[in-house]
């Protein structure tokens, strides 16, 4: 007789436990619908060319014919006070056959590939004004100085160009970062 | 005075101040007394049943007609009242402790005295310094006397969800200037300050995300801490303080499973933060429209190892390392019938600067979902999702 009323009982519990893990299962449902609601809200109105992350954060300037004629250089300025520096598209060691061929950091007084900053204040940077030679670029026929044209604190070089400096006539290649 | 700030308690803690000078004569007595009567057996025996020393005395004859004045009984509770009685003529004994090879580490201009105390109560118990040649001089001057009466802070823990992209975590200002229209710890702590009545508060998080990101899903923990309240907060309290935030006609914040925690709140929010995986949905747009393969290369990979130097946005303030993150899994969606934009959900190792392994940038992180993709790729909103920690979550 007992065994009976066990069974009924163990019955209607995992019957219980079923709907309670139906009602979990819909409210989580919900709240993923809620979620997703959100996360789609803004969608209206794409642009079909979103600005860059470059566009969005940085202030872009140009340094053209930099104390050469056709020494073209761009310079994003963060509003954080770092600057980005790097040959712009117009620069003329690109107009050369077969483009940029090697890149060598070694020039003035040290390897600025080999510079090391650490810490939140930026030890061992070294301080530049802006005919400061930052690297020597070479195309097939000829070699370029590039300046760093504007005052302030080496951080880092770009290391992939060294090994790649293939990367330079693609349309990304930064050089430098300066403080 | 307790009355008239408006404390609410039912106990008290009493907490007494005696100038050094004092314990400086209790100290010179007792050594005197133990240099002359050291081999006596009584004396002997009346160190082990114990002496009562003149501070616990003054505290014991103080907490009787306190408990009576005031209505309750005195224990160790959070509410304190605090005595401290100082006298102007400064102890010799001072500066022949500090000198003595007593570390003084703390040296504040103004507060020689309470510094007294310490170092003194620290010699006393250091028995090689013979306070025997230090005869107590009669006074004639009183003591000053001046009260007053705090509270220990009380903390509450609960998870935070912020709708808006210009409300900032913290508050943040530059040059006299706010940035964003509000804070998420203001919104929190002046609510919560004003209904306790307390003096301020300090808002703890577990983690942060930008100003123009919003958290969403179950919400980021918290902790708030309100020091001296004047109110003793409830379980209820901390209900009905959560139900006034959230009702909030601008639904900037939301607060969910606001309540009272003690010490271990602390142990919960900290343990393993930085190994806790975080949930975000960002929405990405790509320089050349994707097909299937695209979204299979992308859901294949697991527990994908990416290497960030430090991001230029915040590189004028963090050091410049290269950090090894892990994104656990990816998954994209299209969004709004298009080809180029869509809905990127990712789960990646606490400390992941989502942001930059969208746009790659300029290279520093890599790979990047551009490098992945072979593309250029943007970031156009960014949303956290889920913050998998086991705290406050009911």
């Amino acid at each position: 007789m007992s065994d009976h009323i066990t069974e009924e009982s163990n019955f209607s519990e995992t019957k219980e436990k079923e709907k309670e893990k139906e009602k979990q299962k819909e409210q989580d449902e919900a709240e993923d619908e809620e979620l997703r609601k959100l996360l789609l809200s803004d969608v209206q109105n794409l642009p079909s060319t979103p600005p860059s992350a470059v566009e969005s954060n940085f202030a872009i300037y140009f340094a053209l014919d930099f104390m050469k004629p056709r020494h073209d250089q761009y310079v994003y300025r963060h509003a954080n006070g770092l600057c980005v520096i790097g040959l712009a598209p117009s620069h003329v060691a690109f107009k050369d056959e077969g483009g940029i061929t090697a890149i060598d950091f070694n020039v003035g007084k040290s390897d600025r590939s080999g510079v090391k900053v650490t810490g939140k204040r930026k030890k061992n940077a070294q301080h530049f004004e802006s005919n400061t030679a930052l690297c020597k670029v070479s195309t097939k026929n000829d070699s370029y100085i590039v300046r760093c044209c504007v005052k302030g604190s080496l951080l880092e070089v770009n290391q992939q160009l060294i090994k790649q400096p293939e990367l330079l006539n693609a349309s990304i290649g930064k050089d430098t970062l300066l403080l | 005075m307790v009355r008239q700030d408006g404390y609410q308690f039912d106990s008290f803690s009493l907490e007494v101040s005696i100038p050094p000078l004092i314990l400086q004569n209790e100290a010179s007595l007792w050594s005197y007394m133990q240099s002359k009567y050291g081999s006596e057996p009584w004396f002997r025996e009346k160190i082990h049943t114990g002496c009562v020393s003149i501070k616990d005395a003054l505290k014991f004859s103080l907490i009787n007609p306190l408990e009576k004045l005031l209505d309750c009984k005195s224990s160790l509770c959070p509410f304190r009242i605090r005595l401290t009685y100082t006298h102007t003529k400064a102890s010799e004994g001072v500066a022949k402790c500090s000198d003595n090879g007593g570390s003084c580490k703390r040296r504040k201009t103004g507060e020689s005295d309470s510094i007294g105390e310490g170092t003194l109560s620290s010699s006393v118990e250091d028995e090689s310094f013979d306070f025997s040649k230090l005869f107590p001089k009669s006074e004639n001057e009183p003591c000053n006397f001046s009260y007053n009466c705090s509270r220990t802070p009380f903390y509450f823990g609960g998870r935070y969800l912020k709708y808006s992209r210009n409300v900032s975590q913290t508050r943040w200002i530059i040059d006299d200037e706010r940035m964003g229209e509000a804070s998420v710890e203001e919104i929190i702590g002046i609510k919560v300050l004003q209904a306790c009545g307390g003096d301020n508060y300090k808002f703890h998080a577990a983690g942060r995300e930008d100003i123009d990101v919003r958290m969403l899903g179950p919400g980021r923990p918290f902790i708030l801490e309100v020091q001296n309240t004047r109110l003793v907060p409830t379980e209820q309290f901390a209900n009905d303080i959560e139900k006034m935030i959230n009702k909030e006609e601008n639904k900037l914040v939301r607060v969910n499973n606001l309540k009272l925690v003690g010490s271990d709140g602390w142990n919960l929010m900290r343990e393993g933060e930085g190994e806790k995986q975080k949930q975000y949905a960002a929405l990405v747009w790509t320089s050349r429209p994707l097909k299937d393969e695209d979204f299979q290369q992308v859901s294949s990979l697991k527990d994908l190892k990416v290497a960030q130097r430090t991001p230029i946005r915040v590189l004028h303030r963090r050091s410049p390392l290269e950090r090894e993150k892990i994104i656990h899994w990816m998954k994209m969606e299209t969004v709004a019938g298009s080809s180029q934009y869509f809905l990127l959900h990712l789960c990646t190792q606490a400390g992941t600067y989502i942001k930059e392994f969208v746009h790659g940038d300029l290279g520093r992180t890599h790979p990047s979902i551009g490098s992945i993709l072979g593309c250029r790729a943007e970031i156009l909103q960014l949303d956290v999702t889920d913050i998998k920690m086991e705290c406050f979550l009911t």
